[in-house]
């Protein structure tokens, strides 16, 4: 605390030196990265308004002021904030059991709680309601989408209170404040940006979630704007509940800087391998062990259970099974490049912001937050309204789908790396500076292999959703590439249940891969992964 | 807080500009054309996948030529259309509903089709200006469940279903293009306040599904009694679990009644196709004996050219007594999507 009062207190005093120095620490090439991801998010932006203005004002007053659409905004707001605050809650203590507690098995857990990741939400959807109806409406999906959203908050939450400077916890230990003091005043606001992150992305899944709310028959912004394309061949009233929408996104998208305050959170020392004394549960062993259970059954049990069940029965199975293998092809192919390209476009975001410090910067830094929150069907339009006028050359080429990718899921990447960059202090590449390296390689030698905890769960967030991405690949990928996703949907579009199968277990054991391999590498202690120290030399 | 300094600021314009500038072409520089002028024809396919497969493969093998496929739904294929325009690389497309075929005619995206691919079926079937072709025909059903409800008891028109004797007991999805073309029949036979009020009562009293399947699967497993549909999803729900186990069974009401509404599914070339000649093929086969045997033995639809007949276990095509309306006058959906919102439904 007292690091954050006297950095404070020499802002107020000398806030010139300060800023020159800062300035510094952000090489120009970083700066002038950024204007790419930042081109790419106003392409949909600007998509939505030109639509928009086509339904004229009678036209968006129409929509806006119907009782339907309070119904909508209704229902979106209670599934967003009722599954992010669940969320937090099992994410929260997952992460705080198997990081912080002595949980027995901590290792099988952490990667249990991570699998749901794998586990598409419509698919995922479709087996909860498949034991019956009570599962549908807007309770069955705040349980459901709970269930399969906490790793969004456990994963980037285990990574920063893993790779927390243990220092001044252990500063507070010895000044006599007890583990919940102690929690209360230096763990938590610390672990706050990443589970802010985390909520942030939750809510803003909820906000475009499609699949599963309409198997679970729960009406929303989104499953408005797809019904509205589904409708009619004007995109106007659609383009109009979409920039409803990004509006509903802005303080989702903003709040969390508040959250964040003006807490610095990075460390100058590399002390965090060293081991971190864990909290004894003592008596609270088994009500901990029986809510890590219960998580996993909702969580993996019941969804692996349903799929199972169709693998075994109906007479559409083993129909199209030719396909599994160009379909593990295509989801790889378009998957694994799309992760690199969206991770790196995310990264000079995350530094403008977090070194810019502007307030531009970070207006920059959250726009890919609003349009998170749109369908990727809306993003997809954008692309081929744009590509098409600007760039037809590269129209239906696995170009646009990188863009729609990056566009899409930015934010994946920007929550999981910024919560290690924050960890990061610029004096470090300070130090490599007065050595002797330029901007450039000081940054390159120093500050990125810090953020490779962070690296190392933004590339699984963000590999494993384009896994499972389906709108925009649908409309965006070359003709004639398929996906396990697309396949999926198209087999139990044509109520081919069985059939469908094999391509859902595919693709929950190829992202089931990613999830133990990042996982290992994000959140082992002494992981291979985790090149801690830098080269200097 | 600690704003860049106008040097940083400056040098990192200018590099960002270069890269914006360079990052396009070297994208472009690094993929493929979108499609060569003499490759594949390229199929927007908007109908359900197996006959869709089965007529390429019929095709390829009589015609030598490959065809490459886009999947979506018809109404989302017809957006992308839209967005594309002149510049689409589509050279065919086959909707599951002729509305879309009948919205990309309105925008002129369709080319007309020739004379001897439109003589193949009875014109009642096909656009008035030959811009597209319906292929097949499907019936709007009532599915119910045997073990809630006795067919006996079901009423004489599908309108009677919009009241409180049926709360809670039928299930529609008013985002399906078959419904909207239901409601189109309903307004030009019973008029426009009928239609509403019908909508108004299904609103009330009915429950709202994502897709005519979510509600055929919903009567299946005893969710629901009573659903709205197309006859093929309860044929292809069938075939899945079996004949002998499943649990519903599809009525048709008949005699005019626009709760027996024949809809087809059709193609049509775009104007902007770069293998225009093939494309028309392409139509040409879809409506010939051999192209209609493909399609109608991979699923449960009415083939339209006469002297085909389907596989499947159908009530007779003559037998169905449906609405008399034509697929022609139930094409503009926009009526249709005004009483759905005007009903608070969309």
């Amino acid at each position: 605390m007292s690091d954050t009062f006297g950095e404070l207190a020499e802002i107020a005093a000398a806030p010139r030196p300060r800023r020159a120095r800062r300035t510094r620490a952000l090489p120009p090439a970083i700066v002038a990265a950024a204007l790419i991801p930042i081109a790419l998010i106003a392409l949909p932006i600007v998509y939505v308004l030109i639509r928009s203005a086509d339904a004229g004002w009678t036209g968006i007053a129409a929509e806006l002021f119907r009782e339907r659409t309070l119904m909508l905004f209704w229902n979106t707001s209670v599934l967003t904030f009722s599954v992010t605050g669940l969320a937090l809650v099992i994410g929260g203590a997952a992460a705080w059991l198997t990081e912080r507690s002595d949980l027995p098995g901590r290792g099988l857990w952490r990667v249990l709680f991570c699998l749901p990741l794998a586990m598409p939400a419509f698919v995922a959807s479709f087996a909860w309601k498949s034991i019956g109806p009570s599962f549908q409406g807007l309770g069955g999906a705040i349980l459901i989408l709970s269930m399969e959203s906490f790793p969004l908050v456990f994963l980037p939450l285990a990574a920063a209170l893993r790779s927390m400077d243990p220092g001044p916890e252990e500063v507070s230990r010895s000044l006599g404040h007890g583990p919940g003091a102690t929690f209360r005043k230096i763990v938590l606001p610390r672990a706050l940006p990443a589970a802010g992150g985390g909520a942030l992305l939750v809510a803003a899944h909820m906000l475009s979630e499609f699949g599963a709310l309409s198997l679970l028959r729960v009406q929303t912004l989104t499953t408005a704007i797809f019904q509205q394309y589904e409708l009619q061949f004007d995109n106007a009233s659609a383009a109009v509940l979409s920039a409803m929408l990004m509006l509903f996104c802005l303080p989702v998208a903003f709040g969390e800087i508040h959250l964040r305050g003006a807490e610095r959170r990075d460390k100058v020392g590399r002390s965090a391998v060293r081991r971190r004394r864990e909290q004894p549960l003592g008596p609270w062993l088994w009500p901990a062990l029986g809510f890590s259970a219960i998580v996993c059954v909702l969580a993996l049990g019941i969804p692996f259970g349903r799929l199972g069940y169709w693998l075994i029965r109906g007479v559409s199975a083993g129909r199209g099974i030719e396909a599994i293998g160009p379909a593990l092809w295509g989801s790889l192919s378009l998957a694994l490049p799309g992760t690199i390209v969206t991770t790196i476009v995310a990264l000079p975001l995350v530094l403008l912001a977090l070194r810019g410090g502007g307030r531009i910067a970070r207006i920059a830094e959250r726009l890919p937050y609003v349009v998170h929150g749109l369908p990727g069907l809306v993003v997809a339009l954008a692309l081929v309204y744009a590509s098409i006028r600007l760039l037809p050359a590269v129209y239906q080429t696995r170009a646009v789908l990188f863009a729609a990718y990056a566009i899409l899921f930015m934010p994946l990447a920007q929550s999981a790396l910024r919560a290690s960059a924050e960890l990061v202090s610029p004096e470090m590449e300070d130090v490599a500076r007065t050595l002797g390296r330029g901007a450039l390689r000081a940054f390159v030698s120093v500050t990125l292999p810090a953020l490779a905890p962070g690296l190392g769960a933004a590339l699984a967030l963000v590999a494993l959703e384009l896994m499972r991405e389906l709108t925009a690949t649908l409309i965006l990928a070359p003709t004639g590439v398929a996906t396990l996703a697309t396949e999926v949907w198209s087999l139990t579009s044509d109520g081919a249940y069985a059939a469908a199968a094999p391509f859902a277990a595919a693709l929950v054991l190829i992202s089931g891969l990613p999830v133990y391999v990042f996982t290992l590498r994000t959140l082992d202690p002494g992981g291979r992964g985790r090149k801690r120290r830098p080269r200097t030399g | 807080m600690y704003p860049l300094s106008r040097r940083a600021l400056l040098k990192g314009a200018a590099l960002g500009g270069a890269a914006l500038a360079a990052g396009p072409a070297l994208i472009a520089a690094a993929s493929r054309p979108a499609r060569a002028a003499d490759g594949p024809l390229a199929l927007y396919n908007g109908q359900h996948r197996p006959p869709v497969e089965a007529l390429i493969a019929a095709f390829t093998a009589s015609t030598g030529i490959e065809v490459a496929v886009r999947h979506g739904s018809s109404a989302q294929l017809a957006s992308q259309l839209m967005e594309e325009g002149a510049h689409s690389p589509a050279d065919v497309f086959w909707s599951e509903e002729s509305p879309s075929l009948f919205a990309l005619a309105e925008k002129g995206l369709l080319a007309p089709l020739a004379a001897g691919t439109l003589a193949a079926v009875p014109a009642e079937y096909s656009a008035k200006d030959g811009t597209w072709i319906g292929a097949t025909a499907r019936c709007r059903v009532v599915v119910y469940n045997k073990a809630n409800v006795d067919p006996a008891t079901l009423p004489a028109s599908v309108l009677d279903f919009a009241s409180e004797a049926y709360a809670d007991r039928v299930a529609f999805a008013p985002a399906s293009g078959a419904f909207q073309q239901q409601i189109m029949a309903v307004m030009i036979l019973k008029g426009r306040e009928a239609a509403l009020a019908w909508l108004k009562g299904l609103r009330q009293y009915g429950r709202v599904y994502n897709s005519d399947s979510a509600a055929v699967e919903a009567v299946e497993s005893g969710d629901i009694p009573i659903a709205l549909s197309n006859n093929y999803y309860w044929q292809a729900l069938a075939r899945e679990i079996g004949e002998a186990d499943v649990q519903s069974a599809i009525y048709n009401i008949g005699h005019g009644d626009p709760g027996t509404l024949i809809t087809v599914s059709g193609g049509g070339v775009l104007k902007s196709a770069k293998n225009a000649e093939a494309a028309q093929r392409f139509v040409a086969f879809m409506v010939s004996e051999e192209g209609q045997k493909a399609i109608v033995a991979a699923i449960a639809e009415y083939p339209l050219r006469p002297g085909v007949t389907s596989p499947f276990p159908l009530t007779p095509f003559g037998e169905l007594d449906p609405a008399p309306v034509t697929p022609n006058e139930l094409g503009d959906a926009e009526a249709a999507l005004a009483l759905l919102r005007e009903a608070e439904l969309a």
